[in-house]
């Protein structure tokens, strides 16, 4: 009940106000940021509602994709292939901004770009994805990300990391480092644990991998764990939060990483450093506290600012974790409530399912699922639904999967950016 | 109050046109995820537009029992009741492929 007062109230006032409409008498939607949810969302709103101007603000013009960006880790694929231009959308009929959003005026409904303009909006869409907490980590800031890369942004920080893997000696340490929750994509560390130590097993079978870790418990923690002991025996070790795993210092100059217990000297290095969201989220005034952005869990629209949705890593989301599967299914949602607001009508209650898979190996994958519902001003788990692969795996299951995982990459992107 | 925001709500739904009149059931949205509207190279994962919806919700039936071995829809049926379920079978049965 509170969620519907919540936007007859925020319905009213944009129904009184006249910077509604613009000249053209069509209602403005603006998003910032190109990724799965962006992308998606912008994609969408034009799909369902052809008379919309929508805006995609973006300044990269090629987005790289994080989901399966692990695999080029693993020499798997090309960073090439990881690569999507924005002409699918343009093509759609979303106007492509090829800059940054520098700050938006949720008061006068605006976004200041950094190429000078000002868009005005009637409803906002942000899904700026993740900024790093430099510092967090003493001594790990950008520069020491060219020494240490993090590579949890796609690109040339995942194009480093492998080049350092492949200019290592065999039998040289990688040390990784995982953050404490939440973060972007929960299983990833361990996926990349798996991959980079499959790729160790072929070309540097002397050298072992070390994953410090910030917490005791991690996504998929017994399939990831059984699988390390079947295919990579004795080559991965995880030191978990309570067996001194959380790094609490760096030295970029000589790839040390310092816990609460001791130091480890690395061959490569891997800090994936704590999280919050994408910078301009703080701007607008929509993150909180934790650094995130509490939305309500039917168009999500923020709880902070109206007429401001925040999607995909950005966002809490209760029950549903930071994934490219998750922020497309939310971006579908918001799209679909976005028309029925602009329309002055109820969005309906959404279900959303996320579906995640990560691979150990070029033919071995695995899986976590749910299903989500608006339940007390948050996503919650459908009871009963979701769950991960099973432990024992019959049939070929895990040879499966890897290929569920590739099919899924290919539909995703085709709907995101095709 | 409540007359200013009748005509309020009316002037945008002039200028915005009507809402899609069949919004997609709850849920269906999140499908496409995996399942593409048509046939796909790539993908081993069925493409489900224009499916007969009689069989999407056999399959997601057997999926829920276990009847039908599967990788994750066995747990993603899980969260949907029958009325649901048959809802998005007849959304993904009128789509064109």
């Amino acid at each position: 009940m509170a969620t519907r007062r919540h936007f007859l109230k925020f319905t009213v006032a944009a129904g009184l106000a006249p910077a509604v409409v613009s000249a053209q008498g069509k209602a403005r939607v603006v998003v910032i940021g190109g990724g799965f949810g962006g992308a998606t969302a912008a994609r969408t709103l034009k799909a369902l509602q052809p008379t919309l101007d929508v805006t995609l603000v973006e300044p990269n013009p090629i987005y790289t994709s994080c989901p399966f960006s692990n695999a080029v880790l693993a020499n798997l694929r090309e960073i090439d292939q990881q690569q999507f231009r924005y002409d699918g959308l343009k093509g759609a009929g979303v106007t492509v901004a090829q800059t940054s959003a520098t700050a938006v005026d949720a008061e006068a409904k605006t976004v200041a770009l950094a190429d000078g303009n000002r868009l005005s909006y009637d409803r906002l869409v942000m899904s700026p994805g993740i900024d790093f907490n430099w510092g967090a980590i003493a001594g790990y800031d950008e520069a020491a990300a060219q020494k240490m890369p993090h590579a949890w942004k796609a690109g040339a920080q995942t194009v480093l990391l492998r080049r350092q893997l492949q200019a290592m000696e065999d039998g040289g340490l990688v040390v990784m480092s995982a953050p404490a929750n939440p973060f972007r994509c929960p299983p990833g560390p361990y996926e990349r644990a798996s991959l980079i130590a499959y790729w160790l097993k072929i070309w540097k079978p002397k050298s072992k991998l070390l994953l410090l870790d910030a917490k005791d418990a991690f996504s998929k923690q017994r399939l990831f764990q059984n699988g390390w002991a079947e295919l990579y025996p004795g080559m991965i070790e995880w030191v978990p939060l309570s067996q001194g795993g959380k790094v609490t210092s760096v030295d970029p100059a000589t790839l040390t990483l310092t816990t609460e217990f001791g130091s480890h000297k690395a061959a490569v290095a891997n800090v994936i450093p704590p999280q919050k969201a994408g910078a301009i989220a703080a701007q607008a005034g929509v993150a909180d506290r934790t650094g995130w952005c509490p939305v309500e869990p039917v168009a999500f629209e923020s709880t902070l600012r109206p007429n401001i949705h925040v999607l995909g890593d950005a966002a809490i989301m209760g029950g549903m974790p930071k994934s490219a599967f998750a922020a497309n299914a939310q971006a579908k949602v918001c799209a679909a409530a976005l028309v029925r607001l602009l329309a002055g009508e109820k969005p309906q209650e959404p279900i959303l399912i996320n579906t995640c898979y990560s691979l150990l190996a070029a033919d071995y994958g695995i899986s976590i699922a749910g299903v989500y519902r608006p339940d007390k001003g948050q996503l919650a788990d459908v009871p009963g639904a979701g769950g991960v692969s099973p432990l024992v795996a019959v049939g070929g299951l895990r040879g499966q999967e890897a290929l569920y995982a590739s099919s899924w990459f290919h539909t995703i992107v085709a709907e995101t950016f095709g | 109050m409540h007359r200013a925001l009748l005509s309020g709500l009316a002037s945008i739904v002039l200028l915005v046109g009507p809402a899609t009149a069949a919004d997609a059931p709850p849920g269906a949205s999140s499908c496409t995820g995996c399942h593409a509207p048509k046939k796909v190279a790539d993908s081993v994962i069925p493409h489900i537009n224009g499916r007969k919806a009689e069989d999407i919700v056999t399959f997601m039936r057997e999926y829920r029992s276990g009847a039908w071995p599967s990788s994750v829809m066995g747990r993603i049926a899980k969260g949907f009741d029958d009325q649901q379920t048959q809802a998005i079978a007849a959304w993904f049965a009128a789509q064109p492929e």
